[in-house]
């Protein structure tokens, strides 16, 4: 091996030299002028943001300041009048009425309830699949997270099916066999059972995590220092959950807030209303907008209030499961309770996602169309009335609309947060954390509440939008932004960034690094955040509620409005349709899931 | 190529990562930027590749500006000709090692027999010519890296810069990629910008190192300058001095050590009178053990409280005074056990008093850039 001399310090000076001449000769341009090209070079640099965050306006911003405006103007803008009347604080008037203060008593009683019993349900399945020896283990995780895909809307069809004070399927076998007619799902014990059983996957999927993860050292230390398993369980197991289980609450108690659909569809039959449905009541008849934004206002408030507080929580939860690497915890030994605890996942199972799939095909296909008794459900089948709603004009169209929504939005959404999560993460724009806040902004913002101020932001821009898919596909595109971000933004995240810049060093411009290098290797994760954003429009109702016309309507709008018009056969055979769709989309999403699993522990 | 770095800055708002450095780079010359995590190596290097854009400053690579704030130029990476390896290596997991290594030609849009032609070249040069075919994410961490540098390699690129590219590999594979690394850049007379904070890495790689604390380059040498005369306390301590004791002088001349009573002699440079914060910094290999003092100066009586096997030697606390002494003895005949009294001998020539920190910037003076 032979070894060059390093440069001499002479040539060094000659070097240094002729750079000090060169600067010399070179005499730097005026100042003025300087700056104003790095100021333009600065601006370029925005460009993609920039652009980013007008989007983000007209999709988010926009809507919620005309929202505010509502609440506190005379009047609401309509088709070519974009007049908003003079201030007021009148609007608010109406919370204080008896029926605003029922409504808002309801929606607390009904979250609160929900909330609660989505967190036992969840978090009791969540432990035993994750943490013990019950066996089934594999169908008891399937169990806790399958109800997801039945929409709450579908759900509350079926169990109005199942459980209707006079002809429910229930009702009826249990007063056949001489136990009364004591169910009643139209109260607010139906409606918070209704909602605790739809949005359980959700506490589920956030405590599962936690309970999986969870050190077994931290447990481990535990049981060296002499705590029994009991003891164990009490002490470190549970506080170590606590902040992911409050997290869970919270998370659900906010989404059962804000729904429409079950709040609706049991609600309104018992004449309990919540603030959705009161939004939606003083928006449709006889409407009073003005009102409703204020009411709006003062739902989105609570949900804020609880978001910021489940943030809080959630970011603790970040700190202590993060640690959690290594050896797996050993299960708990559940000894005689093993097949208890398997029953109780088969019972959630059967409740959230067999009896309701049943009532619906037999609804669907039952030759009696008027049940008077338990066993004349069973006189006879036919397919006839599945086949004529799918011969149906009205179906059909909904059926395309529906498709060509979610097929829209889930394409614009994740290009919009695939560009939102690079600006964020891969590029210096000062604008980056901004627009990743207002991308997650949505989830602080019911449903019901965004899409109303997309109608009002729509009527008064002179684009011709509403009236067509266009706007629903907007609307769709905003209430699913923080899903498509996160998803996006978390694939994008595990992927080093110097993968990107590596192309660069070896001459490839930007956009091809990405094109070449990037995109390829998101693949997985572009486009499992393109089936979730495709499931979620499929699913999507609460937003589109004040959008759609007759033209527009799509399957969630069309079960919605069968049920209300009382042809319950027909809105369960939609019903058994819109469900087959979504699974599908279901499905796939899981197995690219599964696959991108195994292709990253072959790349490791 | 010459790399000339003047004035160069780098501020994350408050926070400055590159305060005003000057550094001039010689053709084919092999530098290595040195520190711990957070004095601005990486954020250098990553400022002469154009992944990070400086705040003030100017860079010319060969005769080229790459980089100028007052004139507002700003080459893009892809612009510069300049070969990277990243500290992940980032290889391409979707790619063979052929389409790794073949990227930057493709791009160049040469004709497939020449690309194929370099790539093997390359691949032979690195030693994976078996591996052409292999996915590159069915790789070992040493394949990864030789990918990593023939992807680089093969673009003949005018500079070089390697971030921390042995940090990820075991201890042995990373002595024999060190030594592997060498040979390429001295064959290919590759102008190398190589940051670590190893100095075994730095030593064995570098025609000169520079040194950084804090976004500044606080000594710039050749390694064996580097290694024999630090200019403080605190690089002496970072290039694995492990006795740094604080010491005040006298008026003969010697020293005396702040926490116990014993005089401290030193035949080398001494620091300016009147220097505040001295340390005296001493090898544990150049300390000697022995069962009986001797006489003249630095000898000091002490009690051997530690004593751990490390193989081909033995190293040993000593306790003198209140001072703990870090002892690395040669395994011999005569070894001592925890409790015995041991006399510690140094020569004067091995006792260096510097400064704790130099404040003054080495690369003004080595530089020597006229502002």
């Amino acid at each position: 091996m032979t070894y060059t001399l390093p440069p001499s310090e002479q040539q060094d000076e000659q070097s240094t030299r002729a750079v000090a001449t060169s600067r010399g000769v070179e005499s730097p341009a005026p100042k003025s002028r300087n700056r104003g090209r790095i100021a333009l070079k600065n601006l370029r640099r925005e460009i993609p943001s920039s652009v980013l965050a007008i989007m983000f306006i007209f999709l988010i911003v926009l809507p919620m300041i005309f929202i505010i405006i509502a609440a506190f103007s005379t009047a609401v803008p309509r088709p070519g009048n974009p007049d908003v009347g003079t201030f007021t604080w009148e609007n608010f008037a109406i919370l204080g009425t008896d029926r605003g203060v029922q409504s808002i008593i309801n929606s607390m009683i009904i979250g609160t309830g929900a909330g609660l019993l989505s967190l036992i349900i969840g978090a009791l399945l969540a432990f035993i699949a994750a943490r013990t020896d019950a066996p089934w283990k594999r169908f008891i995780y399937i169990a806790g997270i399958a109800p997801m895909f039945l929409p709450a809307l579908v759900g509350a069809l079926a169990w109005s099916i199942l459980a209707s004070p006079t002809s429910g399927h229930l009702t009826l076998f249990l007063r056949d066999i001489g136990l009364g007619g004591g169910i009643n799902i139209y109260s607010y014990g139906g409606i918070i059972f209704v909602l605790g059983l739809y949005y359980a996957p959700y506490t589920f999927m956030l405590t599962y995590s936690s309970f999986a993860m969870m050190n077994a050292d931290l447990e481990e230390a535990a049981s060296v220092h002499g705590a029994g398993l009991r003891k164990l369980f009490g002490s470190v197991t549970l506080p170590l959950a606590v902040p992911a289980l409050a997290g869970a609450a919270i998370l659900s108690f906010t989404l059962a807030m804000e729904n429409f659909p079950v709040n609706a569809i049991l609600g309104n039959p018992a004449g309990i209303e919540t603030l959705p449905t009161y939004i939606y009541g003083l928006m449709v008849g006889d409407p009073q907008p003005n009102a409703a934004a204020a009411i709006a206002i003062a739902l989105t408030a609570a949900v804020v209030i609880v978001t910021v507080v489940q943030q809080r929580v959630v970011n603790r939860k970040r700190f202590t499961t993060l640690t959690g690497k290594g050896n797996r915890p050993r299960p708990v030994p559940l000894r005689g309770l093993r097949w208890v605890a398997t029953g109780f996942a088969v019972l959630y199972f059967t409740l959230s996602v067999g009896m309701p799939m049943i009532a619906l095909v037999l609804t669907a296909t039952s030759k009696n169309v008027y049940i008077n008794r338990f066993m004349d459900l069973f006189e006879g089948f036919s397919f006839d009335r599945i086949a004529q709603a799918i011969g149906q004009s009205d179906f059909r169209e909904s059926m395309t609309n529906s498709i060509i929504m979610a097929i829209a939005a889930a394409v614009v959404g994740t290009l919009i947060a695939f560009l939102a999560s690079y600006v964020r993460y891969r590029s210096t724009s000062r604008l980056g954390q901004l627009l990743e806040q207002i991308a997650m902004s949505p989830l602080a913002i019911p449903q019901v509440v965004l899409g109303m101020g997309i109608l009002w932001v729509w009527l008064s821009l002179p684009f011709p939008v509403y009236g067509t898919i266009a706007l629903l596909v907007i609307a769709t595109l905003a209430v699913n932004m923080p899903q498509g971000y996160r998803s996006i933004s978390s694939s994008m995240l595990q992927l080093d960034g110097d993968l990107e810049n590596s192309a660069v060093m070896l001459g490839a411009g930007r956009m091809r690094a990405v094109r070449n290098i990037t995109i390829p290797l998101m693949r997985t994760g572009i486009v499992s955040t393109l089936l979730l954003l495709l499931m979620l429009g499929l699913r999507e109702m609460s937003a589109i509620l004040f959008l759609y016309t007759s033209d527009t309507r799509v399957l969630s709008i069309l079960v919605f409005h069968s049920f209300e018009n009382g042809s319950i056969s027909y809105s369960a055979a939609i019903s058994l349709v819109f469900v087959l769709l979504i699974a599908v989309v279901a499905i796939a999403t899981q197995v690219i899931g599964i696959r991108e699993r195994k292709f990253k522990d072959a790349s490791l | 190529m010459k790399i000339t770095i003047e004035n160069l800055q780098l501020r994350y708002g408050k926070f400055t990562a590159i305060d005003d450095m000057q550094l001039e780079i010689g053709d084919r010359e092999s530098v290595v930027l040195l520190g711990k995590s957070g004095c601005g190596k990486t954020s250098t290097m990553r400022c002469i590749a154009g992944l990070e854009e400086p705040t003030a400053g100017r860079i010319t690579i060969g005769d080229t500006v790459v980089f100028d704030a007052e004139k507002g130029i700003n080459l893009p990476p892809n612009k510069r000709n300049v070969g990277m390896v990243f500290q992940s290596y980032a290889v391409w997991p979707h790619m063979t090692v052929f389409q790794n290594v073949a990227y930057s030609l493709k791009l160049q849009k040469l004709p497939k027999d020449e690309i194929k032609t370099r790539v093997m070249e390359t691949l032979e040069l690195v030693g994976l010519e078996a591996f052409a075919e292999r996915g590159a994410s069915l790789l070992s961490g040493g394949q990864m890296q030789r990918v990593a540098l023939a992807r680089s390699l093969v673009m003949r690129p005018s500079v070089l810069l390697l971030d921390e590219p042995l940090s990820n590999l075991d201890a042995r594979l990373r002595d024999r990629l060190r030594i592997e690394l060498r040979e390429i850049q001295l064959e290919m007379g590759l102008t190398t910008v190589y940051v670590t904070h190893d100095q075994q890495e730095a030593f064995a790689l570098a025609d000169r190192i520079a040194l950084m604390q804090d976004g500044i380059i606080v000594q710039m040498d050749k390694p064996t300058a580097m290694y024999n005369e630090p200019v403080s306390a605190s690089i002496a301590h970072f290039l694995g001095v492990s006795n740094v004791l604080p010491v005040t002088a006298s008026a003969d001349g010697d020293y005396t050590l702040t926490d116990a009573p014993l005089t401290v002699t030193t035949s080398q440079t001494r620091p300016a009178p009147g220097a505040q914060d001295l340390k005296a910094c001493i090898r544990s290999e150049d300390l000697k053990l022995a069962r009986a003092g001797v006489a003249g100066a630095n000898s000091w009586e002490g009690v051997v409280r530690v004593a751990s096997f490390q193989g081909s030697s033995i190293r040993y606390a000593v306790e003198v005074g209140d001072v703990a002494l870090d002892v690395v003895a040669p395994k011999g005949s005569d070894d001592f056990v925890v409790g015995d009294t041991a006399w510690v001998t140094v020569s004067p020539a091995a006792v260096q008093v510097l400064p704790e920190a130099v404040t003054k910037r080495a690369d003004l003076t080595v530089g020597a850039v006229a502002a």
